[in-house]
């Protein structure tokens, strides 16, 4: 407790706003496992408490503090120690009343108090780190509250049947909501601070955003995501830069709005983020890259038509899973095998929310296999004069090949025609000719149909497929 | 591939969340989806809040990280055998 207690008044002379953070984390770091119960105490009251941290922060020297922020300090411990009571209990269970929802309840008072004293202008804008322990651990706090009662209640419906079973189903975020209604009050906190840059909690804004993210994500409440998003561009102008933040903060912020963007289907501001989030993150943190991977790659494969090479998804496994047998099959324009792989990760794909936008590669797919159509297809016979380089390639090319081209690689390996692609034997000529209609209309290949000839004429001089070479 | 995240617990999750997410607007299968996303799927919060600029370079760097969809070397797969072959039958076919 002595420790604890120095380590407040420390922070509070020294104006350190990450160690007054630390103190106030309702959590063990590493280096001090057992930290949260030496701060336990159930035998003593808050009187008690509250009298020992006034002293802490009051006769000290160097430690010049007003009253009004002594007793607000004062108040944001007290609640505090009560918190700590309660997690510690949680944790162990150790109450026969004991539950996360009690320690959250207990955490959301610290939060309050912390609230009232930038409300009423008593703390300064260097202590906002302490916000974002508040927000986050009442957050962290939510989750393992709402996971507890769907598991008693999950045990009680078992019991009581069906009826139950629907209201516990509502339910079932109630306190993560609630958290996050308490993290978006710090986000207004944050923003409307008009005090100038360098002492204004704007500098907290990104930190709650990320936090409000997070948050809706996991109650998969996008659109309030969307709000944030509007609400930041409104007020960006008097922002400070966002490169001006911690990296840390970038790339969750960052690797967030990409994935928003994503699911607008703007693919071209989602790579922008994404390729800027993967930039930005610190090397270790395989997760997070594998994570921001995720929607990059998808996201390249509709911007660019291009593929992870095997050197980037090397260090991830399941990226490699997920990816590398569909980029096989689009490079072979195998289009069997692009279904069947799209079929294959279905599951994954859909929770990732990646597989509408992955579908799109089976165009690319296609555009491969028609392009090698025209490749083997080879060149026009050499006229007069003509040198090897100065040949063009046949650009004429009947509807037929492309229709053999396609019943060829609808093929699965087993000889099984793919139900997900077309009656290989029976693929009529109208389908094929759909399909090139598409591939021209979608830029991927250049040149019209000539209905009359049965033949697909191809732009010549290297633009037949624009942007492949050929 | 995800089966060790299809415990019983989440299974009624993915059904409850749909039901009670209807109105977000989202295509379906992104709801579907969202349903299943836990917190082992957050994006993490990172050990420090700030670093350089080198601890951001992977070993190798961050080149050749993206490639063209296309291959023109492997025209001699088998794939592309049996391409030819089935074009040389369309061919015949065209003369007979």
């Amino acid at each position: 407790m002595d420790a604890h207690l120095s380590q407040i008044r420390e922070a509070l002379r020294s104006q350190d706003g990450y160690a007054l953070a630390a103190a106030l984390t309702p959590a063990a770091p590493a280096n001090d496992p057992t930290r949260l119960h030496t701060l336990y105490r159930d035998d003593i009251t808050l009187n008690a408490v509250q009298a020992e941290i006034r002293h802490a922060v009051t006769y000290h020297d160097g430690v010049k503090l007003s009253k009004a922020e002594r007793t607000a300090w004062t108040e944001v411990f007290g609640n505090h120690w009560k918190a700590i009571v309660e997690i510690v209990n949680a944790e162990q269970g150790r109450e026969r009343d004991s539950s996360w929802t009690k320690a959250f309840e207990a955490w959301k008072e610290v939060l309050n108090a912390l609230i009232r004293g930038y409300q009423t202008s008593v703390f300064e804008a260097w202590s906002i780190p302490c916000l974002y322990v508040g927000g986050n651990y009442l957050r962290k706090f939510a989750i393992k509250a709402d996971k507890q009662a769907e598991i008693q209640q999950g045990s009680v419906t078992f019991n009581a049947g069906f009826q139950d079973d629907i209201v516990g189903a509502l339910d079932q975020h109630e306190t993560l909501e609630e958290a996050g209604r308490q993290i978006n009050r710090i986000y207004t906190l944050c923003i409307t601070d008009r005090a100038p840059l360098e002492e204004s909690r704007k500098w907290g804004v990104y930190y709650v955003t990320n936090l409000l993210f997070k948050t809706y994500f996991m109650l998969n409440r996008i659109s309030l995501c969307k709000n944030v998003m509007r609400s930041l561009q409104t007020t960006e102008p008097d922002l400070p830069p966002l490169d001006a933040f911690p990296k840390s903060q970038q790339v969750t912020f960052k690797y967030y709005a990409g994935v928003i963007y994503f699911l607008e289907e703007d693919y071209a501001k989602a790579e922008q983020y994404l390729t800027s989030a993967y930039e930005l993150c610190h090397k270790d943190a395989q997760r997070n890259r594998e994570l921001i991977l995720t929607y990059l790659v998808p996201c390249h494969l509709v911007t660019t038509h291009t593929l992870p090479t095997p050197a980037l998804l090397a260090p991830y496994p399941r990226l490699q899973a997920l990816f590398t047998p569909l980029s096989r099959a689009i490079k072979r324009g195998d289009l069997g095998a692009f279904d069947a792989a799209l079929t294959a990760g279905e599951e994954e794909f859909i929770k990732r929310r990646i597989y509408l936008t992955l579908e799109r590669g089976r165009d690319i797919a296609l555009r491969n296999l028609f392009r090698k159509v025209f490749i083997v297809g080879g060149f026009e016979p050499l006229k007069e004069g003509q040198t090897e380089e100065q040949r063009i390639r046949r650009t004429r090319i009947p509807i037929e090949e492309f229709a053999a081209a396609v019943r060829l690689a609808s093929r699965v390996p087993g000889g099984e025609v793919n139900g997900g692609g077309f009656g290989a034997e029976e693929i009529e000529q109208d389908e094929v000719e759909c399909l090139l209609a598409n591939m021209i209309y979608k830029n991927l290949m250049k040149g019209y149909i000539s209905r009359e000839h049965g033949k697909v004429v191809l732009s010549k001089g290297g633009t037949a497929f624009p942007g492949t070479g050929v | 591939m995800s089966a060790s995240a299809q415990g019983s617990s989440e299974t009624t999750k993915a059904v409850t969340d749909d039901t009670q997410y209807d109105q977000s607007g989202a295509p379906k299968d992104q709801q579907k989806a969202a349903a299943e996303l836990g917190e082992d799927d957050e994006f993490e919060d990172f050990p420090a809040e700030d670093w350089a600029k080198e601890d951001t370079e992977l070993p190798g760097g961050n080149q050749h990280l993206w490639e063209e969809s296309w291959d023109d070397d492997d025209t001699s797969d088998d794939f592309s055998a049996q391409l030819k072959e089935e074009l040389k039958k369309v061919e015949a076919n065209k003369r007979s």
